[in-house]
């Protein structure tokens, strides 16, 4: 690891020098009133001091819509995967998160060699947060801060950035920025401060316990009210799974050419709260109720998913669901602190 | 075996999902290539009473289009509904909200009685007989009929989305009209249409008809939440989703 400092100038150089490399370069950018990733044309375009993007980096590392293989009709098939080397910039400590956590899950039980092969040949340019967006809740979630996944980590310190290189594709990207010199240690305290504001104000949405105890607290409270009370004004239009970074769901479907022979099949993001997700042959649906998928979700993310990740949970309190839901239920923070209110935790 | 048969019909529309199987252009002649078409007005002068596939677009709103309806229905072995006019009722239906004479007499004028022009209330396809499958929108997506049909003939059902539009509008990245205090179909009506309407700054307008289970119950409370009401929300679903 080697930590360095570069003037915000002078890094508008090294972005500049990175559109004109030969990898696909995606980065934060304004998009009316709000932010989005997308392909960068311009280092002018790049918005480090953004508060949340609308959908997460997910888009890029498991996209909506993937090809998975092509098929002749007859016995064989061609495996399809993309290998584009990209790099992603800007990606928010939640954010980082929620990718290293899908890394665990698709390289475990079936290794996911379309997801794998993708995320080998991504550059990630994590930045710490510089505006805290309204229903951020990281700090609650343990991921106002992160120290593991990226290959390069930058934080703003005023006219300047404090630039980590993790890995080696970080180390190779700092030849691009040859004006930068080793952080003094007053830059290093300042990325500290940056930090330690972080932990404080990145909790619009402040949850009464540890996260670590949401299995625990989950495993009790199967059949508890809330549920019912909450679902009732669901639309089950999935906008909460669709925004979360960490909702990994898929679909698999064939697409059959006019041969009626030869296709594709690809797999698209799915969404546990929509009314069809539990449907299986024979259309028997074995989470109907609108109440039961919505208590799933929360226990996918506090109970199911941790169970397969060692114990880390899969809400990173990017505080997206909160925002994107029409019916404002989604709001986990709001759902486990009134668990925690009605539960004698003995 | 043969290729199944395939006739196209009409009835109170404005021919516009036809229009988008034509604009299919080169693939109409896949299309051909892998259906026996043999009665489409629109495209062509043979006609035929024997057919495998009926597609129906249009809305039904006098008494001898019901009956035409259901000799195309006694003849066909799948019957599809073809955009919102077939499948929901669609616009026509706006008029089921008024006095049929005064609706009559407002439209044609003094040619308000001729007898071609006995209109009765309007009713989409599965009103008066058995639809196999709805090809949602207005108009249809050209994508998704183009999947149906290649889905028939393979002998899948095919795969019609019961989830509300907002899953596509979010995966297109449009800020929701209602964090902006805006009035929007999207969370009651059925996706599959990739949210075009709201990701060119408008509303979703309902084309497609509701998803199976919209929650009705949720309106009331919802929209205090954003300032609205339930009757703000009922006036915009008079365009396509009159009863």
């Amino acid at each position: 690891m080697s930590v360095n400092t570069i003037s915000k100038d002078r890094f508008k150089q090294f972005v500049e020098a990175l559109i004109q490399s030969d990898q696909r370069v995606v980065g934060v950018q304004a998009r009316g009133d709000r932010f989005v990733f997308d392909d960068l044309k311009a280092a002018d375009a790049l918005r480090l001091d953004y508060d949340v993007t609308i959908l997460s980096p997910r888009k890029y590392v498991l996209p909506p819509k993937e090809p998975l293989l092509k098929f002749d009709g007859r016995a064989s098939y061609e495996s399809l995967q993309e290998s584009e080397p990209m790099v992603l910039l800007g990606v928010h400590p939640y954010d980082m998160a929620a990718i290293n956590q899908m890394d665990l899950l698709f390289s475990q039980d079936e290794y996911d060699n379309h997801y794998m092969c993708r995320r080998k040949k991504m550059t990630i340019i994590a930045c710490d947060v510089a505006t805290p967006s309204e229903n951020v809740f990281a700090a609650s979630m343990g991921t106002a801060t992160v120290d593991s996944g990226y290959d390069m980590l930058l934080t703003d310190i005023g006219d300047a950035y404090v630039v980590e290189a993790a890995t080696d594709n970080g180390k190779a990207l700092m030849n691009l920025m040859p004006d930068a010199r080793p952080a003094s240690e007053a830059d290093i305290e300042k990325r500290q401060a940056v930090w330690k504001k972080n932990e404080h104000d990145l909790n619009k949405h402040m949850l009464e316990c540890k996260p670590s105890f949401l299995p625990k607290l989950l495993e009790k409270n199967y059949d508890h009210p809330v549920w019912e009370e909450k679902a009732r004004l669901c639309y089950s239009c999935g906008s909460c799974n669709q925004v979360c970074p960490t909702c990994y769901c898929f679909d698999v479907q064939d697409e059959v050419n006019w041969d009626l022979k030869t296709g594709v099949r690809y797999r698209a993001w799915d969404g546990c709260l929509l009314q069809d997700f539990a449907t299986v042959a024979g259309d028997h649906n074995f989470r109907k109720d609108r109440a039961a998928r919505f208590r799933h979700r929360l226990y996918r993310k506090g109970k199911y998913v941790p169970g397969k990740i060692g114990g880390q949970i899969a809400c990173v309190g990017c505080g997206r669901c909160i925002t994107a839901c029409t019916a404002k239920i989604a709001n986990p923070v709001d759902v486990y602190n009134q668990l925690m209110e009605r539960t004698d935790i003995g | 075996m043969s290729k199944p048969r395939v006739a196209i019909f009409d009835f109170a529309c404005c021919e516009g999902c036809q229009l988008q199987i034509v604009n299919l252009e080169e693939e109409i002649i896949d299309l051909v290539g892998a259906v026996d078409v043999v009665e489409w007005r629109e495209a062509m002068s043979e006609q035929s009473h024997e057919y495998d596939i009926a597609i129906v677009e249009g809305s039904i709103t006098r008494p001898e289009d019901e009956h035409r309806l259901q000799i195309i229905r006694s003849r066909a072995k799948i019957l599809i509904a073809l955009g919102a006019c077939a499948t929901i009722g669609g616009v026509n239906k706006m008029k089921n909200n008024f006095d049929l004479n005064e609706v009559k007499r407002c439209v044609y004028g003094k040619d308000a009685e001729m007898p071609h022009l006995a209109t009765t209330t309007t009713r989409a396809l599965h009103e008066v007989v058995d639809v196999d499958f709805k090809i949602h929108g207005c108009p249809i997506n050209g994508e998704e009929f183009k999947q149906v049909v290649r889905d028939l003939l393979l002998g899948k059902k095919p795969v019609i989305p019961t989830y509300p539009v907002c899953v596509e509008c979010k995966a297109k990245e449009n800020v929701c009209r209602y964090e902006y205090d805006e009035i929007c179909l999207g969370p009651i009506i059925r996706a599959g249409c990739g949210a075009p309407c709201p990701s060119a700054g408008w509303r979703c307008f309902g084309c497609r008809g509701l998803v199976d289970n919209p929650n009705v119950d949720a309106a009331k409370e919802v929209m205090e939440k954003y300032n609205l009401t339930v009757d703000d929300l009922k006036q915009k679903m008079v365009l396509f989703n009159s009863k």
